[in-house]
């Protein structure tokens, strides 16, 4: 007994430290579980394909014979297939050995004997969990249909049918909805049961007596009542007595009520649930981006900065706080989220870690850019933030907060303002050359490795052929990305690859040049 | 070097106050007038004279008398309504007068230009340039910063060529601007109306007296520059 128990507990132990093991479990389990495993696709496509070969099959079954070869396929393929994924959903579900090694530590610890039927138990209980859930108990009756032996199982195939909501993430939003209004729903089930009860006995007992040959039974009744409640009103079976058609009109006005009641649970219901369903789908398809910009603030400002983003190719997502703004920027082609970006959890789900890159607060509150640029800043330090403010005390506080770079519009604007007094002619230049709304544009090119700046002197680049005004170089140097700007550098500067040229020029002689490197 | 200019401004919001600390630092004499119940928030520092009227009032904009073929009309109030109306009414009152007005929106740009504003200045369209190209061009962002943001000796500006200077009857490609230190950006060349052309060797021009040239230089090399002007 003492050894075999030894033999558990060290097999045990052999499944927790074995790496394949633990390999092949995992993958099974991102396979049939992982919805952000890009195989398991492949796996829904599968099981989809043989659900409803299984249903075809039933419905072709219902006039003519299907030959054996078909039947064949259903019973045994099918059937293998779907008590595979049961057994492998099982497994996956949770460790038994790792049941199996807390109970020996934890009995080892008391100083007690471990007792094997207590840990069967356990293992039992655990795995019973999963087998009273929802869609395993809809697995187990979509294999039934297997057995031949009674013909009304095969009706269970169609179960075979629900299966395929689990292989579909927006039926399944269509079941939580549901879920979540499950109180409101079983509140109306039970009154209408009820009411479908009383009106049921009421006509039977007016009517049952040979005065409506219709009426055999409690039966004939209770259907009755249904078809009426629910305003179907097939007609097969009709009050005759007054008595019976006063029950009759009671019946339709609580059925009415009872109706609308229900959609309008189910309709609001789906109206709270859409947000979140948007935001799923968003999140799920801006998970897909390597570099990711957040822009918060669909304001004016936003909007601007969203155009000029999109105009350049940038990757970027939008949240807002606001409903309104959210559906604005979505119902503009954006991927929109609304949620608070003042909480860490809307940047935790679009991957914080890992993908943001870069965060543009530009919400038309000082005090609210503050605070984003503040919970960026805490959950990862290495994402570039960008805030706007409109204060010069408030930018000082949000330079202290580490933020990257602090925009004033009304200094920038206020600034372009001043200069238009003095210099009209330089203003034009400035607006132009900012606004990119002329062909003329300023813009940057890093030199190539080899290409045919590489190692050559400024004095030796023949700016005039290239149609470019050179500004200023970046020099690459060793401890910053850009390093210094050198205004107007002289002939004798050597160009190296990785230096970046500030140009202003037409915009196709900075395509050419670009494309030359 | 700059003219100096006689300002009014109507307004003194967040944007009328940046608006005035770059004015006043370029030496603009600056008259600033706000509404009856604008709410006007005054840096402690600052000696500044508020002149408050109900700008819906003809007679009170008048009895400001202002010379409006001498100055320039700034509309810096905080609401797009008053500032569209404001444009109006000093376009009804000196149709030669130079109106300068803040917007918000293209939206708002367009109304106001129909409304006879010379210029207009768009409060977010170059805020949110410099923010897209911190992410997209951060060296062209970061040349601009130099150049027209930070308050250093790197500078742009505009000059007006006088009779008389060395540069005149002079083509551009000549003359070695760069070895002066000084890039030339744009021209305003008399000869081709007047069209600002950026100067980006596509044409040859001959430099005259009128022309206005847009140069970007450090301090001590435009006023060397100034020097040999003026020398002739």
């Amino acid at each position: 007994m003492k050894k075999s128990k030894h033999k558990l507990l060290s097999f045990a132990y052999f499944l927790q430290g074995s790496k394949r093991y633990n390999n092949i479990k995992n993958f099974v389990y991102d396979l049939i579980e992982n919805d952000d495993y890009p195989y398991k696709k492949y796996f829904d496509f599968f099981m989809i394909f043989v659900i409803l070969s299984s249903v075809t099959l039933l419905v072709m079954d219902v006039k003519r014979h299907i030959p054996d070869w078909l039947d064949d396929f259903d019973l045994y393929f099918v059937t293998t297939v779907f008590v595979v994924e049961y057994l492998l959903r099982m497994w996956v579900y949770s460790d038994i050995h790792k049941i199996i090694i807390d109970e020996f530590e934890e009995s080892s610890y008391f100083d007690k004997e471990v007792r094997l039927s207590s840990l069967f138990a356990k293992i039992v209980k655990n795995k019973w969990e999963y087998m009273t859930s929802f869609s395993a108990i809809i697995d187990l009756i979509a294999i039934l249909p297997s057995y031949r032996g009674l013909r009304v199982l095969r009706v269970f195939v169609l179960f075979r049918a629900f299966k395929m909501l689990r292989y579909t993430k927006s039926l399944t939003g269509f079941l939580y909805v549901l879920k979540n209004k499950k109180f409101e729903l079983m509140t109306l089930l039970t009154l209408s049961t009820f009411f479908i009860f009383i009106a049921g006995i009421m006509l039977y007992v007016f009517e049952g007596d040979n005065d409506n040959p219709n009426i055999h039974n409690l039966f004939d009744a209770f259907y009755w009542a249904l078809i009426t409640i629910s305003t179907v009103g097939y007609g097969d079976i009709a009050p005759i007595t007054p008595e019976g058609r006063i029950v009759t009109m009671l019946i339709i006005f609580t059925g009415i009520g009872l109706i609308s009641f229900v959609t309008s649970i189910i309709v609001s219901s789906f109206n709270e649930r859409l947000g979140v369903l948007r935001e799923d789908r968003v999140v799920q398809e801006v998970g897909k981006k390597k570099k990711l910009t957040v822009v918060c603030g669909y304001g004016l400002l936003g909007r601007l900065v969203v155009r000029g983003l999109e105009k350049e190719g940038v990757e970027f997502v939008i949240i807002d706080r606001s409903e309104e703004m959210a559906a604005l920027a979505y119902n503009d082609g954006y991927h929109a989220i609304c949620a608070d970006a003042t909480k860490g959890e809307i940047f935790e789900k679009l991957g914080i870690a890992e993908r943001i890159s870069h965060v543009l607060c530009l919400t038309a509150d000082d005090i609210q850019n503050a605070f984003i640029a503040v919970n960026v800043k805490s959950l990862n330090d290495r994402v570039h933030v960008a805030a706007r403010c409109s204060d010069h005390e408030i930018a000082t506080k949000m330079e202290c907060a580490h933020v990257d770079q602090v925009i004033m519009p009304e200094e920038v604007a206020g600034m372009m303002g001043a200069v238009y007094a003095g210099e009209p002619v330089a203003f034009e230049v400035l607006l132009s050359i900012i606004e990119e709304k002329e062909k003329t544009q300023i813009n940057e090119v890093a030199i190539a490795e080899g290409s045919f700046l590489d190692n050559k002197a400024i004095g030796d680049v023949d700016f005039e052929k290239l149609r470019l005004i050179l500004l200023g170089v970046f020099k690459r140097s060793e401890n910053s990305k850009l390093g210094e700007f050198i205004f107007n550098p002289s002939d004798e500067l050597v160009l190296n690859a990785g230096d970046n040229l500030v140009c202003i020029g037409y915009s196709t002689a900075i395509a050419n040049l670009k494309r030359k490197m | 070097m700059e003219k100096q200019q006689n300002i009014v401004l109507f307004g003194y919001g967040s944007f009328g106050r940046q608006l005035y600390k770059n004015l006043r630092s370029r030496g603009h004499n600056v008259k600033v007038v706000v509404g009856l119940d604008d709410y006007v928030e005054v840096d402690s520092d600052s000696n500044i004279n508020i002149t408050r009227i109900n700008i819906k009032r003809n007679d009170e904009i008048l009895a400001l008398n202002i010379n409006a073929e001498e100055s320039i009309f700034y509309c810096a109030m905080n609401k797009t309504a008053n500032n569209l109306f404001l444009v109006l009414t000093l376009k009804s009152l000196y149709p030669m007068a130079n109106v300068i007005s803040n917007s918000n929106s293209n939206e708002t740009t367009r109304k106001l230009k129909y409304a006879g504003a010379t210029s207009v200045i768009d409060l977010y369209e170059a805020t949110s340039r410099r923010i897209v190209n911190v992410l997209t061009k951060p060296a062209v962002s970061m040349a601009l910063d130099e150049i027209v943001y930070k308050q250093n000796d790197l500078k742009m500006l505009e000059i007006e060529l006088e009779e008389n200077t060395f540069l005149e009857g002079r083509y551009v490609n000549e003359i070695r601007f760069r070895q002066m230190g000084i890039i030339l950006i744009a021209i305003i060349d008399k000869e081709l109306g007047y069209e600002l052309v950026f100067t980006d060797h596509r044409i040859n021009h001959k430099l005259d007296a009128g022309d206005i040239l847009v140069i970007v230089a450090k301090e001590k090399d435009i006023n060397k520059f100034q020097e040999m002007l003026n020398k002739g």
